[in-house]
């Protein structure tokens, strides 16, 4: 079968600065649940977004669902692999202009032609899901932010997508909307769906990864089973790290 | 403004707080009071509102023939009627979607009642005047000046280098220009590019020139909306998969063009006090039927009553613009906008 994402020897800088990726690689299955951790400023977002093609890359071998994403960032190649891949964003980037159901209905009527009817039942199955379905006719800024990145989750899974990316989906929430938001996640991942997860959220990394991906300065330190991982990290970084955080 | 001083207190408050002060209200009141009589006594005693008032056909529809003035008649109404109903009709239902397009197409309906055709007798442009030529002058170089300065503004932030620099360049020398000089090369140089047979008329060539000219200046406001939405809204709308030119159309747009609203709105107003400089190419819109009314013998002298007359008439239509352009601002905002709590 072929993995979900097979990278070999990943290297991106920008400008003449340190490079934000140096040498990584890495394999996620489909089905599994793979957390990326490391401090701020190591690349974790530079590598995410490399997946779909938010950054392109210097050098190294790329394949997205079997697609080939290398240096020559072909731009079909990459919208194909973006009708496939969903991302989540810190920030939501929820559009503001739109209410919370034409957000969502946005890419399944107008990139994959699907009727609207069918489009908005879809949508609405999705936030009942999210348990915010009766906030459909508002606008993202009438929501609060644990209601308006489920409304970007729902928006990603509209599509359908084989892999959902997720870049530090709850750095931005105040401390008692977190959960509502891993909680849609947790669901996700019991379901099978493929995820790549930006996180420092240690409980949510513990129970539902198949594998931690710790990096520092654009470098993978270690790749180990959750269980290792927090319980008896290998590298004396990735132990300064977790001491930090806990 | 709860349970304050009495009104009268507050004004003796305000007005009389000391010696000097009360010296300066009494003198700026009786200025006030001198200016305001005056003012009312040549309104309604001094002033001749004959050459206004046996001429309102003229200010209205210039020497358009009067057997055919049902025609610029019908559009104004229906232009007062679309305000009516835009500003005090329906808040939601078909009516109020269908009034974008509705107002759209009172640009070509306009063209047709004046010009003619389509089963009409044809009215050359010579005949056209007044108000109704004011109006349509506004709405045809409006309608094509804001789809090409959203092109321009585009244009400026494209990768492509030589498209990119055509536009600043071209928005960069039409602002430098004065509007008269554009408005005059346009009536030398347009009939040039165009092949000779083509007769371009005066009113065409006008609204060609002026069209032109404002759409550098809506560039300038349209890239101010478009500088003002986040990179991470074309991104989040990439990862959806939607093509460059779906995100510039469903993403960025619509968000832009509700940042500029204001600035367009003067814009706008702008466009319609701007066209009274086509009276010095001769077009006869308000400013050019007074000028030549003035020169009637029978109305010799009376400058005054005609240029506040005017003002009035322009004062009215700008109200209305602008009353029109806070309705949708209103309509685009209320909650859509409210900024996103966190
Ligand atoms: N668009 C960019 N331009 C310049 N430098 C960048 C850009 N994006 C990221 N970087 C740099 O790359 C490094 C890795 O950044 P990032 O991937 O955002 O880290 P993380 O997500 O782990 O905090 C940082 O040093 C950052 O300054
Ligand atoms: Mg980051």
């Amino acid at each position: 079968m072929i993995p979900a994402i097979q990278a070999t020897g990943l290297v991106k800088s920008f400008g003449d600065h340190q490079r934000a990726l140096d040498e990584v690689s890495l394999h996620v299955e489909s089905g599994q649940v793979l957390v990326v951790m490391g401090p701020s400023g190591s690349g974790k977002s530079t590598l995410i977004r490399t997946f779909n093609g938010l950054e392109s890359l210097d050098e190294g071998r790329l394949e997205v669902l079997g697609i080939p994403l290398d240096a020559d960032h072909d731009e079909r190649q990459i919208r194909r692999i973006r009708k496939r891949v969903g991302m989540v964003f810190q920030q939501f980037n929820l559009f503001p202009h739109l209410s919370i159901l034409d957000n969502i209905t946005l890419a399944p009527i107008r990139v994959q032609r699907r009727p609207r009817k069918e489009a908005e039942g879809r949508a609405i199955d999705l936030l009942t899901q999210m348990g915010i379905a009766e906030q459909a006719g508002k606008y993202p800024g009438q929501l609060s932010g644990g209601q308006q990145q489920r409304v970007a989750i729902a928006r990603a899974l509209a599509l359908q997508p084989e892999i959902m990316l997720f870049d530090e989906p709850t750095s931005a929430l105040d401390p008692e909307r977190v959960k509502e938001v891993l909680d849609a996640m947790r669901s996700l991942a019991n379901n099978g769906m493929t995820m790549v997860v930006v996180t420092h959220e240690i409980s949510f990394a513990r129970e539902v990864a198949d594998r931690v991906l710790f990096m520092d300065e654009g470098k993978v330190v270690e790749t180990s089973s959750p269980d290792e991982f927090f319980a008896n990290a290998r590298e004396e970084r990735s132990r300064r790290f977790l001491n930090q955080m806990m | 403004m709860q349970s304050g001083p009495s009104p009268f207190k507050r004004l003796k408050r305000h007005l009389l707080a000391t010696p000097l002060d009360g010296l300066m209200s009494v003198l700026l009141l009786a200025l006030v009071g001198w200016v305001a009589t005056t003012t009312l006594h040549w309104l309604f005693v001094d002033a001749d509102w004959q050459v206004v008032s046996q001429n309102l056909p003229l200010y209205a529809f210039g020497s358009y023939p009067p057997h055919q003035r049902w025609r610029p008649c019908l559009w104004i109404a229906l232009l007062i009627g679309l305000t009516l109903l835009t500003l005090l009709g329906p808040r939601r239902g078909w009516i109020r979607k269908a009034l974008p397009l509705v107002w759209i197409a009172m640009v070509p309906c306009g063209v047709v009642l004046l010009a003619g055709g389509l089963g009409l007798l044809p009215i050359p442009s010579h005949a056209w005047g007044g108000l109704t030529l004011t109006l349509l002058l506004t709405a045809c170089s409006g309608a094509l000046a804001l789809p090409l300065g959203i092109l321009l503004a585009l244009g400026r932030q494209t990768s492509l280098i030589v498209i990119q620099r055509s536009c600043s360049v071209y928005i960069d020398v039409m602002r430098a220009v004065p509007l008269i000089a554009v408005l005059f090369f346009g009536q030398l140089l347009i009939p040039l590019f165009l092949p000779m047979h083509l007769e371009v008329n005066r009113v065409l060539r006008a609204v060609l020139a002026f069209a032109l000219f404002a759409a550098a200046y809506i560039a300038e406001d349209v890239r101010g909306g478009l500088q003002a939405i986040p990179r991470t809204q074309r991104e989040a709308a990439a990862v959806l998969g939607l093509s460059p030119k779906q995100i510039i159309q469903l993403v960025v747009l619509p968000q832009a063009l509700r940042t500029a609203l204001p600035a367009l709105t003067n814009q706008a107003v702008g466009l319609l006090q701007n066209t009274s400089l086509m009276a010095i190419l001769g077009l006869v819109e308000l400013l050019g039927i007074s000028r030549s009314l003035l020169a009637n013998p029978d109305f010799i002298g009376r400058y005054l009553e005609v240029y506040v007359w005017l003002a009035g008439v322009y004062w009215l239509v700008c109200t209305a613009m602008a009353l029109l352009a806070r309705h949708l601002e209103h309509q685009l905002s209320p909650t859509r906008f409210a900024t996103s709590k966190r």
